[in-house]
């Protein structure tokens, strides 16, 4: 019997997998999730950075508590710092001035190819010079001033793109870079939630229901005062500490399923700020909604 | 009547060199999150996964501030977890007012929350025989041009909630109860940092009496 080899139509797994890799990386993307993402991570960097400035001088300055001799044993042989090069008072302040305003500049958009690359320099260079300060806030801040930095998310929404439609030069057109960036946006929305899930589901409070109550009955971090609410309601505290973690692994799988990812996202937006409140951690809570904000686009 | 804006044209694609380049960087970056976050986990990694990341990725990965594990617990409800501040006192001052606490009333949001870390800090440190005594004599050294002194006492103290049980059962109060994580008398002799650490009284064995012949 003689049999013959029928042409299949079906793609190979490499092909599929080539395509998706394609389509969602080079697929040239809209500026405009990334423009909202810049406004309100450098809004959030901004306040971050501000954070520091009452207690530089006492931290970092010539006599500081965190000097050099210190970071030299306590850092990573890799970390650098352009802090590490101020050796004044004056200059630890004009380091942080410049930084202050570049981090401005990116916000707003002004030379926005420049400003988001040197504010992103700026602020891990300020992690780097205090590490035993950094919250998990900042990580994620960081993170979100670096894929500003690979976008063009000053294609919309910012001062460079006013310059440019005042001197009547034509609308960007989409781009690999902003798309890249928006990609990168949500590789790290659901690699952090879902490290986020792992880390706590390592603790027993988390499996038996308290750990809402152990974030609310801290001295001073809560910023909401939920005691009273868990001491009325055994089930009420068991839910919330449920809740958080069973939201954290329906986004990090949620965000690469297309039908779920439309309802998750803005689930996020709200959610991630009323965890960081529960938590004490409202900055972190504010800056995954930033990053929530960014998977809002509609690459597959 | 304003002049029109011209139609921009698209932007050429991507040619299959750049684009391949791009996928061996986003390819190699991500390899390199992965390693990063199971190598910076709080459980310890394996040797395989801290060499292949210290050697290969930390060195680039590490300046942007992408060295990270994520892995934000939030709590576990360990004494670690609660909230920790600063006692300084000045010793050379029987005069001097009360001690310094850090974060002060004053101090709120992001700003206490980074002088709470520091402290936390500073008292896990204790436990690393690379990092022992580092902060104690660091945060104390930062007292000590301020104050004018060489001769201070540095004390961390850590807020423990109350276990939820017994808040219900009526054997702890919900104001939890503070205990010292770290003390340490710190001071400054011919420009060299003394630091004499003060052992918790349960740590210290007891005394035991003789027996009474």
């Amino acid at each position: 019997m003689k049999t013959v080899d029928q042409p299949s139509s079906a793609p190979s797994l490499a092909d599929l997998i080539g395509t998706t890799w394609t389509r969602f990386w080079f697929t040239p993307a809209d500026a405009w999730p990334l423009a909202i993402v810049r406004i309100l991570g450098g809004l959030l960097a901004l306040a971050l950075w501000a954070s520091y400035a009452w207690d530089l001088e006492i931290w970092f300055g010539p006599h500081g508590m965190i000097s050099p001799a210190l970071l030299g044993a306590w850092r990573s042989p890799w970390s650098v710092s352009l802090f590490d090069a101020t050796r004044s008072t004056a200059g630890l302040l004009l380091a942080y001035g410049c930084g202050g305003l570049v981090l401005l500049a990116a916000t707003i958009g002004l030379a926005t190819p420049v400003t988001t690359v040197l504010g992103a320099i700026a602020f891990s260079s300020l992690l780097h010079r205090g590490p035993m300060l950094v919250g998990p806030a900042d990580d994620v801040v960081a993170v979100i001033l670096w894929c500003l930095a690979i976008g063009r998310s000053g294609d919309a929404l910012s001062v460079d793109r006013a310059v440019g439609a005042w001197l009547g030069r034509p609308a960007p057109q989409s781009s690999v870079r902003t798309q890249i960036a928006l990609g990168l946006v949500r590789v790290h929305a659901g690699v952090i939630a879902a490290a986020a899930a792992l880390a706590q589901l390592k603790g027993d409070v988390w499996w038996n229901g308290t750990a809402a109550w152990w974030l609310a009955a801290r001295a001073d971090s809560p910023l909401v005062d939920l005691t009273g609410v868990f001491l009325q309601s055994e089930y009420l505290m068991n839910l919330v500490t449920h809740a958080i973690v069973i939201f954290e692994i329906v986004y990090a799988v949620g965000l690469w399923v297309p039908a779920m990812r439309r309802v998750i996202v803005p689930v996020g937006l709200g959610a991630w700020p009323l965890i960081g409140l529960v938590a004490g951690e409202p900055f972190w809570g504010l800056a995954m909604a930033v990053l929530a904000f960014g998977c809002r686009s509609p690459s597959p | 009547m304003p002049a029109s804006t011209p139609a921009q044209t698209p932007p050429p694609p991507l040619s299959d060199a750049v684009r391949g380049g791009l996928t061996v960087a986003l390819a190699l970056y991500l390899l390199g999150l992965a390693l990063c976050v199971v190598g910076n986990s709080g459980s310890g990694s394996s040797a395989l996964v801290r060499t292949l990341k210290s050697k290969l990725f930390s060195p680039w990965m590490t300046p942007p501030w992408l060295d990270l594990g994520y892995d934000t617990r939030l709590t576990h409800g360990l004494a670690e977890d609660g909230d920790h501040r600063f006692e300084i006192r000045r010793l050379d001052d029987p005069a001097a007012p009360e001690a310094v606490i850090l974060p002060g009333p004053a101090m709120h949001g992001e700003r206490a929350a980074r002088w709470r870390r520091l402290a936390r800090a500073t008292a896990v440190s204790e436990a690393d025989p690379e990092r022992e005594a580092l902060l104690p004599s660091a945060v104390s050294r930062g007292a000590f041009v301020p104050w004018y002194t060489n001769d201070v006492s540095l004390r961390v103290m850590r807020h423990l909630p109350p276990d939820w049980r017994d808040v219900i059962d009526g054997l702890a109060d919900v104001t939890g109860r503070d205990e010292q994580a770290y003390a340490a008398r710190v001071r400054l002799v011919d420009g060299d940092v003394q630091l004499i650490t003060s052992t918790p009284r349960e740590e210290l064995a007891p005394l035991v009496k003789e027996p009474a012949p």
